[in-house]
Order: structure tokens, then sequence, then C-alpha cells
């Protein structure tokens, strides 16, 4: 909370008004700092929601998070002028999980044999008890049905829009919601009968 | 389990995806109006969907300090891909496993604090703000962040941080001011910053195009294009990226004539400030500055809690900054006061 004290009556104090997003990217693309810091500030936190979602290795959030701002900074100059720049940051994130996936399979392979050993010290059944139903069900479905089904409901992105993030066919984007809704219901049904 | 109900089960889903288009949409919509099981379906694929935006609670959201610290390293590899590729790769090399060790260990040993601070009954930051009488200003919340947004005139700002780990940006024309826990006065005119003054704590200023500049008390800064000769500009530029704009240094200073690192040690020295002070100074690359606030702080509080730490950061600090003679005495230092610090095994790696 801000305590203002005006010592003068003419003080001009006016709410001013959000810059659009496609300012700021125009601004980012002319390599002002500023707008990164700016863009940064208000969408830190879904990119970093989505990551963390979508995404059942948390060790590597922060970095990707970074990397997304980073990669949207040298592509700012090609954005496409929508109002929010929501789901063009969360398809770059999709793009960068993607990837990962692809080119760190056998790194992921040692980290997860590194991160057995950390188990000992905090148990992961903790953490996972403590998430809602619903994320406890999304974390048993795989990653990139899980990452297609975040991207559609709830980030509101459209089939074609994911399909051309994830650089995969319109029918595989289909598929995988399909399957993902089938599996996080039957998850569903199962934690309530248990 | 029972047969789907309805051959037409599956559009509710299609109808969802935008499969289902034109008159093939608009013949399901009127079947859903009148069948049961179809109508149900689509609320269930409706409520599935509600249930996953319900914002879940972030078990790994990180704390104030660490969102600040991910910033300042956003912006500056911003700052480096902007300077060119071959520089920041040479400083990227040389720097990588210092900045990642220096951030795991202060990320596992300072962040179980400041959760276990944010378990204490919730505590306001509190940022006082006096403007002149041409101010043209504004605040705005940018997620957790305070925003004042200055557009023209003067305004003075206190943030008491003594309460938790606030954070306060002052959005400039051309630049933002990040405040550490401080009182200062800042100036905008013409689309520009004008003046930056510090009585308190530390700032860093960042403009478009230029280097993080870290201020601490006493400073002000002052834009090449103006006049300087009453100001002392205890102004410090970034490490990596060289500043496009000279940097001016007066010799006058108020209120104290002692130097950044030793200012602090005013009775009312505060370690949270005195320790922020010295991360800031790391985090934007001034090196010298860091090894030694971090050095000041070992002095001023050696039974504070984040001592180990400062004395291992302060080793780092040294090491980036080329200084081998003062990294290892540092080293030394640290081996002396924690012989079974955490960090034991890499700064004796460093001693020798």
């Amino acid at each position: 909370m801000i305590t203002r004290h005006a010592t003068i009556e003419s003080l001009v104090r006016g709410n001013v008004p959000q810059t659009p997003d496609p300012d700021i990217l125009r601004e980012l693309a002319g390599g002002e700092i500023g707008a990164l810091g700016e863009l940064y500030d208000r969408y830190r936190e879904p990119v970093r929601r989505f990551v963390a979602r979508a995404t059942s290795d948390a060790d590597d959030v922060d970095d990707l998070v970074h990397a997304t701002f980073l990669a949207a900074a040298s592509s700012a100059g090609r954005y496409d002028g929508r109002p929010s720049c929501r789901p063009w940051l969360i398809g770059i994130a999709a793009q960068l999980l993607r990837r990962r996936r692809q080119s760190f399979g056998r790194f992921l392979v040692v980290l997860s044999s590194l991160r057995a050993i950390r188990a000992t010290a905090a148990d992961p059944r903790r953490a996972l008890q403590a998430r809602s139903e619903v994320e406890r069900a999304l974390v048993r479905i795989s990653e990139p049905k899980r990452i297609t089904l975040l991207m559609a409901e709830v980030e509101g992105l459209s089939c074609a829009e994911i399909a051309a993030a994830l650089g995969v066919p319109i029918g595989t984007v289909w598929t995988r919601l399909h399957a993902a809704r089938r599996e996080l219901r039957r998850a569903l049904q199962e934690g309530e009968k248990s | 389990m029972s047969a789907n109900p309805c051959p037409r089960l599956f559009e509710a889903e299609a109808m969802r995806d935008g499969r289902l288009t034109g008159p093939e949409r608009t013949s399901f919509e009127r079947h859903v109006a009148m069948c049961p099981a179809c109508s149900r379906e689509v609320q269930a694929l409706e409520a599935l969907a509600e249930s996953l935006r319900a914002s879940p609670p972030d078990h790994t959201a990180a704390d104030e300090l660490h969102v600040r610290r991910e910033r300042t390293q956003l912006l500056a590899a911003f700052d480096r891909a902007l300077l060119g590729p071959r520089r920041s790769r040479i400083v990227g090399h040389r720097l990588r496993w210092p900045a990642a060790v220096a951030a795991l260990v202060v990320a596992i040993l300072f962040l179980p604090r400041v959760r276990r601070s944010a378990e204490a009954p919730a505590h306001a930051s509190s940022a006082v703000v006096h403007a002149d009488s041409t101010a043209v200003w504004a605040e705005r919340m940018v997620g957790n962040c305070e925003n004042v947004v200055l557009e023209r005139g003067a305004l003075w700002i206190h943030v008491d941080h003594s309460s938790r780990e606030g954070r306060l940006l002052v959005v400039l024309p051309d630049g933002e001011l990040e405040d550490i826990g401080t009182t200062f006065t800042v100036s905008a005119d013409d689309g520009h910053t004008t003046r930056v003054a510090v009585q308190e704590g530390h700032v860093v200023l960042r403009l478009r195009g230029q280097a993080a500049i870290a201020l601490g008390p006493g400073d002000t800064w002052i834009p090449d294009s103006r006049p300087v000769a009453s100001a002392r500009a205890s102004v410090v530029p970034s490490a990596d990226p060289a500043p496009t704009t000279r940097i001016d240094r007066g010799e006058r200073r108020t209120p104290s004539p002692r130097s950044s690192a030793s200012s602090a040690a005013s009775p009312a020295s505060d370690p949270s400030v005195d320790f922020r002070a010295a991360m800031a100074a790391l985090d934007v690359g001034d090196n010298h500055q860091a090894g030694a606030a971090f050095a000041d702080f070992l002095g001023k509080h050696p039974r504070d809690p984040r001592s180990e730490d400062a004395a291992y950061l302060r080793v780092i600090a040294l090491q980036r900054s080329g200084d081998s003679a003062g990294m290892k005495q540092a080293a030394i230092e640290y081996l002396r006061s924690y012989p079974a610090g955490f960090r034991q095994a890499d700064v004796e790696a460093l001693s020798r």
C-alpha cells in the first residue's frame, strides 16, 4: 500500500493507462530494456504458472521462464499485434518445453537419477498431497498431452494456434486433447472412489 | 459401464475444439437443447476446463527477492545479447559457474528464511511519496510489484522495508528505478530522467540503452548533458555493458562523507538492507563494490545468519572482479571462520 502526501494542491495525479502489449513489443524490438522489464512484470506469473504446471520437472521452471522472455525479446519484431501477448508467450514457452524434451531427453535421465538421491531428503509425496485433486490428476498425464490441454483450456489458444506453436498437425492436437480429457476424467473418478 | 447413451455424444468435444463449424455446429447446438446426455457432456467438459482454469496454488512459487534476482539476470542477459554474442560468450563462460554456484547457494540458504518470515503476520510494505507541484505521476500494481509511474516533476520516496521484503519500482519516461530499501528523490522532465539522489539505502537505475547503475547513500546521479557541478555521483556502471553516457563523478556528498560501503555503518544500519545492497551490486555486475559491501556486512553483522553466505559471496565477487589476491585472502578468511562451512570444498579450491 502506498501512502501519499501531496504537498501542493495543484498536484496532478491521474491513472496512467497501461501501455498496450503491441507497443511494449515494438519498444522491445527496438532494444529498449525497460520494455522487457515491463513485459516480465506483467506476464511472469502466468508464464511461470503455465511452465510449472506443464512440466513435471520443477527444477528448471525458472530457466524456462527466463528463456521464454529472452526468446520473446529476440522475436518481438515478428509479433502479430494482438492486444494481449499472453498466448504468444505461452506458445513460446510450449516450444521451449518441446525442444527441451527432445534435446535433453538423455540428460534428463541423468537428472532423474540425481533426483532419486535428493528425494530421500524431501519426500515429494508431501508436495503432491498438497496439490489439489485436479493437479494430482494432471501430473499423471504425459507432458505433450498436458501441455496441449493447458494451452487449450487454460490459455484459450485455438487448436490451430497450438498446432503452430508445437509444430504438429492439427489432428495431433485434437487427438491429444481427447486423450488428455479422457485420462484426466478417469484419474479424477479414481480419486473420488479412493 | 453403459454404452454411450447418444450417438452424437462425441460431437460435444468436437464442438469445443472447433471441429464443428457452420451448419454442423448449429445442428448440434439444437440437438444439445433437447438431448440430456449431450447436454450433460457439454457441461462436464466445461466443468473440467473450469477446474483447470481455477488458479492452482503454486508450490514452486519464488519469493520476492528471488523474483527480483531473476528479473535482473534477465535484463542483464538481454543487455549482453544486445552487445553482441562474442563478448557475451566470453563473459558467460567466465561467470557461468560462479554465478550458478552463487545463485544456488543463495537460493538454498536464503529462500527458507524468507519463507519463514512470510509465515509471520502479514505486513504491508509501506512507501511514502511526496510530490512537488509539477509532478505528474501515478501508482499501479503489476503482479506483486508496486509501480510508481513518473512522467515529469520530482518525487521524494521513502520505503520502509523493516516489515518485509517489499518491492517498489519507479517507472521513468526513459527507464526505471528499482528501490532496495531506501529514501531517495527522483526527477524527470521532457521524457528523460533528470536527477536521482539517494539519502538512505540503495537503488538501481536502469535507463534504456544504458547499463544498470547502482546508487548508494549520498549519491546523486545527473545525466551527462546536465550541469553536474554540485553533484557527487558515486555511480557505478555495470561490468558487462559499457554505458553509452558518461558518468560524472563530483566530490560533494550529502549528508555523509563516507563511502557507499562504509556509509551504511550508521548506528541504524539494517543487516537486511546491507545484505540486499551487496546482492544488488553483485546482480548488476559491480563486483568490486559487491566485494566491499559483503566485507562491510561481515564487519558490521558478524553474527547475522547470512554471514557465511556473505563471506562466500565476497569470494565470488572478488573472483569475478579479477582480484586474485583479494579472492585468495577472502577464501582463507572464509575457511578460518567457517572450517566446516557449506562451501568449504569450493572455497578451498579457490584459496589455492
